[in-house]
């Protein structure tokens, strides 16, 4: 899978979790830029994501992931 | 040695004029033999005579140093995961017996903090986010920072490591801001918290004999006696260590600023609040059962809600663990607990009624008005959690509760009442200013500190600040014992 097709598909999580279409990450998006992803939303959108890629994060890595850039790097690492 | 007392000052001088002189590499071994002579002369540990508490954080640092070792070296995750369990079981063991059985064995001072800030620590190694610490005695000095053992700030280890063993050069205006900061410390606590203090007491230790307008006044002076009593320790605390060159994570930020009850603990008690939230709330979201969860309830109650229950209930154990490690008895599990996700829940199931209510009333959600409403209503329901916080039990707060409702009063604030809970009107208008000048320097510091914006200004300025501040603490401080000149004499009688 390349990395644009990743971001698409984030995309498509982001906008279900967040209820919100007018979503488009990117590379630098972070929590500060979506209103809805606080501590609770993170954890929802982190088991969004993986059953999305069908991947596992592990507990480091959703502690530390301080971007969505950050994110696709992992994903496309364990696909 | 109580940190405000008069001799933790010389012994603070003292240590800050050797640290400088020894060699850079000898500072962080200076600094925990200073963090052992202060816990075995602090006047919680001294008072009992049991100076062999100090074995308490060793043993538990011991577990943990092994551990995290072991975690390194091998990546067998079921070794790790028992080196984990077994560790945690035992911090936990000693701080439960310890601190919350009441059994006759003695807690050694700041138990509660050092222990989360060790077992961060050992969960970080466990998530290979963290770095393993393979000297004893360095591991010790970053769970036993004397400046944090009185209460906090909890410490990650990954923010501490290069400052607490790198050595640091003497910078001027460092320590000067450091001492700046504890001057400021020192101000909210001796001067404000104090007074405040003679007023909750007298109303929550009598609170059958008040009714209406008195009750609150009691509920409010305890808010502030707390706030500016932990918030003012802890500009202490991060001043001194600012003074060493080593900068602690900041504990609050205005927390009455705050616009509702899930913003205000992201204000209050800060580092308290991002370690349950990585240690201990989201590997509970991350469980099996609350991973499954939602899956279950969702053909039932729909996706979103069931998200929602599923949400609750982890945030339920959430709260219950706060109020429970504040105190570990009811009062404390209602009222800076449960109370509190009794709040964010039922906010949470109001909030489209809200909404409505917004739409229908034509209000502007981002206007000062609303602002100021919204703070208000924050700060009052935080009043009152800590109005079960401060009772002995949870029937005494109800009680009192009661009390507060069963007569409504305002002739108190003009007929003079207000004089009788303690503070005489000299007194009373000392507390209020002061307490004016704290909240108005609280919401100047929103946009920046108000040590650099006073180092912009010319030096005369400047000092007349620091001065003021400085004598006003010194002529109108509320000096416990250790200060007073009484305490001077008698001490004399003793030797």
């Amino acid at each position: 899978m390349s990395r644009e097709e990743v971001f698409e598909k984030l995309n498509e999580v982001f906008r279900d979790v967040f209820d919100d279409e007018s979503i488009t990450v990117n590379d630098t998006t972070t929590a500060d830029d979506i209103e809805d992803w606080d501590s609770l939303e993170h954890i929802n959108l982190m088991a969004a994501v993986e059953s999305e890629f069908g991947i596992k994060f592990s507990m480091g890595q959703i502690m530390t992931m301080k971007n969505v850039g950050e994110m696709a790097d992992i994903i496309l690492q364990k696909i | 040695m109580s940190i405000t007392s008069f001799s933790f000052l010389c012994f603070f001088a003292a240590v800050l004029f050797l640290y400088y002189v020894i060699p850079k590499k000898a500072q962080w071994s200076f600094l925990l033999f200073v963090s052992f002579a202060f816990f075995m002369t602090s006047s919680e540990v001294t008072e009992s005579g049991g100076w062999y508490v100090i074995f308490y954080p060793l043993a538990a640092v011991a577990a943990v140093y092994f551990a995290a070792r072991l975690m390194d070296r091998t990546k067998e995750q079921k070794k790790r995961r028992a080196a984990l369990i077994c560790a945690v079981i035992f911090c936990i063991g000693l701080l439960c017996t310890l601190k919350f059985f009441r059994l006759p064995l003695l807690a050694p001072m700041g138990i509660s903090f050092y222990t989360l800030t060790l077992l961060g620590y050992l969960f970080d190694v466990y998530y290979e986010i963290g770095k393993v610490q393979n000297n004893y005695g360095k591991l010790v000095l970053f769970t036993c920072y004397f400046p944090t053992m009185v209460s906090g700030p909890i410490l990650k280890y990954g923010e501490m490591e290069e400052q607490l063993y790198s050595g640091h050069k003497l910078d001027y205006r460092r320590v000067t801001f450091g001492m700046q900061r504890m001057l400021w410390g020192f101000f909210k606590k001796l001067v404000i918290s104090e007074r405040m203090a003679v007023i909750a007491n007298e109303i929550f230790n009598n609170y059958e004999s008040y009714a209406g307008f008195p009750v609150w006044i009691g509920a409010i002076a305890f808010t502030f006696q707390l706030y500016t009593d932990f918030a003012g320790c802890m500009d202490i605390v991060l001043g001194i260590s600012e003074c060493f060159g080593i900068i602690l994570p900041e504990n609050f930020n205005a927390p009455f600023l705050a616009r509702n009850i899930s913003e205000y603990w992201r204000r209050w008690h800060i580092t308290l609040g991002t370690w349950l939230k990585e240690y201990l709330f989201y590997p509970l979201l991350r469980t099996k059962f609350f991973m499954q969860l939602p899956k279950k309830l969702k053909d039932k109650v729909g996706k979103k809600r069931a998200k929602q229950i599923t949400t609750f209930l982890a945030m339920f154990l959430l709260w219950f663990a706060i109020g429970y490690w504040h105190g570990g008895t009811w009062n404390f599990i209602i009222g800076s607990g449960l109370l509190h996700w009794f709040y964010i829940v039922s906010g949470e199931l109001a909030e489209p009624l809200f909404v409505k209510m917004r739409a229908f009333f034509h209000i502007k959600t981002e206007s000062r008005g609303f602002i100021l409403f919204q703070r208000l209503r924050t700060f009052l329901l935080v009043v009152l959690g800590l109005i079960f916080f401060r009772s002995s039990t949870v029937s005494d707060a109800l009680r009192m509760i009661g009390r507060g409702f069963s007569a409504f009063n305002p002739q108190i604030f003009v007929d003079g009442t207000l004089f009788s809970f303690g503070l005489d009107w000299i007194e009373l208008t000392i507390a209020v200013v002061s307490l004016l000048i704290f909240e108005w320097v609280t919401i100047q510091q929103q946009k920046g500190w108000m040590r650099e914006r006073l180092e912009k200004t010319n030096i005369v300025v400047r000092w007349i600040v620091l001065y003021a501040l400085l004598f006003y603490v010194i002529l109108l401080g509320q000096y416990g014992p250790g200060y007073s000149a009484s305490e001077f004499i008698y001490q004399n009688f003793k030797v």
